[in-house]
């Protein structure tokens, strides 16, 4: 069985509402990771006039998740229906491939080490 | 800060109470007294029309949650500012301009009524006009507080006065006389329009999807559950009608709902009904003035509409959209065009505005869809545009049918027609030469979203007066 990694960038005020959206749908395990970053407007506020011509790094969370690649299509779904607001700044998602996973306790690896 | 929110209960409760009003009650007995039990069929598929325009808006505020505006602005980003001009300004102020007479009217008749007084029932609805007027102006909305309490007494009322009245549970004498006065079903299919201001006005739930529980699942469903419970209210009340008030009577009597408390339950049924409608009237008279002359300030504010509509008094109070809209309310209901003979007729006009609107609110989805297919959004109506396409038939079906008389209908869409015809010219020109936009160009959504900011508005104002030497006081809303 394949595995991937998705990684979901967003603002800080969505973690609860994910966390308890992701749990609903059995994903067992998530990491999260304080950052600052900027998309596409290089950090301008949506109510700025004028776009920043330098970057603006703004604080986000990053949340790293490693699942059976079958849930990726549903996980992704319930996070852009969870993180959608319209306003800018709703996230990213970022989905790739993962060659092994062990855990280290028991020495279990590839899907065996995410159950 | 742990804020209670509104659960689903609470959402339909406040969305019955906005749609129900004391009109309604006038259209509901107009439209029994014409064609009877057949009315059922004429409820039942304006409601249906009604559930698609709901469900339109719940997708469109699946896209563009927690906006205040609501229909202004999935017009803007669906549309542009041309469209949004005529339809907010046509759609909502127009409209409005006119519900207010009618509750006004609906509170005279049933003054006289109830008092046996031999004021006219004109003066008698300028006069509680001018005192709402004053009342906002001192930027007191005492209204508000009890708002709730009068929409539970009308929806009660109804529902109980429909129930005594289906079951021959009343004091009063019952009638014989047939159900159906009519045996084509086109006749109720036809009559669509006349029930449509029975269900007019569901978009209002939209602005308190910011203080609700999961509004994902109990916007949409607080809508549908809203429109079905009214629906089955006024049908109990028209078998209430069938049982206890002649047809013919019902039609010639200027104040029918209270003709129908007195046949039920006498005296007691007069006096219940009577009062119900005075509180209702003042109720939604004021709440449309509270609410219009906001809207003015806040479309002012977007520069959709003459800065002076910001001016505010030291209450706080919009106070010249507050006088303006109530000059207008009282000169109609001075010169007795809000009078019971002509309030049918009103409705009517008043309807095609919002039927108009309703339709440009499923072309918005249609657009948006088309424009951003990957959206995630969290109610989707299925089959694709069939649904919003039904509705937006339905809608011209009604409005082509608006009247049964031929007369009145070429009467109604005229000066509908006239009155489209000067907004669209106010817009074209608004679009032109102040918010120098093309006028079919719409806004992006994060953009209209942005506008939700105060902040939005705040920095463009600081760069206006920066840029201007204080000589702006409005907003580019680009």
């Amino acid at each position: 069985m394949s595995i991937s990694r998705v990684e979901i960038i967003t603002s800080m005020s969505k973690m609860d509402d994910l966390r308890i959206e992701l749990s609903k749908i059995s994903v067992t395990g998530m990491t999260v990771l304080q950052a600052l970053g900027c998309g596409v407007q290089k950090g301008t506020l949506e109510y700025a006039i004028k776009e920043n011509t330098i970057m603006e790094l703004l604080p986000k969370q990053m949340i790293i998740l490693i699942v059976p690649t079958e849930k990726v299509a549903k996980i992704e779904d319930v996070v852009k229906k969870c993180l959608y607001t319209g306003h800018i700044g709703d996230g990213k998602i970022f989905v790739s491939e993962v060659t092994d996973v062990v855990r280290v306790r028991t020495g279990e690896d590839g899907a065996d080490a995410l159950d | 800060m742990n804020e209670k929110k509104l659960g689903l209960f609470s959402v339909v409760s406040t969305g019955v109470g906005l749609i129900v009003a004391t009109t309604c009650l006038m259209s509901l007995c107009q439209g029994s007294a014409a064609i009877g039990g057949m009315f059922i069929v004429s409820i039942v598929l304006a409601c249906a029309l009604n559930m698609i325009t709901a469900a339109s808006l719940a997708e469109l505020n699946a896209l563009m949650p927690n906006l205040t505006g609501g229909l202004a602005q999935y017009t803007l980003a669906g549309l542009g500012p041309f469209v949004t001009l005529v339809s907010m300004v046509g759609g909502y102020i127009v409209c409005n301009a006119l519900m207010a007479p009618s509750e006004g009217a609906m509170f005279g008749l049933a003054i006289v009524e109830l008092t046996g007084t031999a004021i006219p029932s004109s003066v008698i609805s300028v006069a509680l006009t001018v005192i709402l007027i004053v009342i906002n102006l001192m930027g007191v909305d005492m209204f508000a507080k009890i708002q709730d309490i009068v929409a539970f007494l009308l929806i009660g009322s109804l529902l109980l006065l429909g129930i005594i009245g289906m079951i021959g549970a009343g004091t009063g004498v019952q009638v014989s006389q047939p159900l159906n006065l009519t045996g084509d079903i086109m006749d109720g299919i036809n009559m669509a329009a006349a029930a449509f201001w029975l269900f007019i006005g569901v978009e209002f739930i939209i602005p308190i999807a910011k203080y609700v529980d999961n509004p994902k699942r109990n916007i949409p469903v607080g809508m549908f559950l809203s429109l079905g419970i009214i629906c089955i209210i006024q049908i109990v009340m028209l078998l209430g009608l069938h049982n206890y008030t002649n047809w013919s009577e019902l039609a010639a009597s200027d104040t029918p709902h209270i003709l129908y408390g007195i046949s039920l339950l006498g005296n007691a049924g007069k006096v219940w009904v009577g009062l119900v409608t005075v509180l209702a009237a003042i109720s939604t008279q004021n709440s449309v003035i509270n609410s219009i002359t906001k809207i003015c300030y806040g479309m002012a504010k977007m520069n959709m509409l003459p800065s002076i509509f910001q001016k505010t008094n030291k209450n706080g109070s919009p106070y010249i959209g507050i006088l303006l809209y109530g000059a207008v309310i009282v000169a109609i209901e001075a010169t007795g065009l809000a009078s019971a003979s002509s309030l049918g007729f009103m409705i009517l006009v008043a309807s095609v505005f919002w039927m108009v609107s309703y339709i440009i609110s499923h072309i918005n989805l249609l657009v948006l869809r088309r424009r951003m297919p990957k959206a995630p959004r969290t109610f989707r109506i299925p089959l694709g545009p069939v649904i919003p396409v039904i509705g937006i038939v339905g809608m011209l079906y009604m409005i082509v049918n608006i009247s049964t008389d031929p007369a009145e209908r070429a009467l109604i869409l005229t000066i509908d027609a006239i009155i489209f015809v000067i907004l669209a010219i106010y817009a074209a020109f608004w679009t032109k030469y102040k918010l120098k936009m093309p006028l079919f160009k719409p806004l992006s959504i994060e953009k209209v979203m942005a506008m939700e900011n105060p902040l939005y508005f705040e920095v463009r104002k600081r760069d206006s007066v920066r840029m201007k030497g204080n000589k702006g006081n409005s907003v580019p809303i680009t």
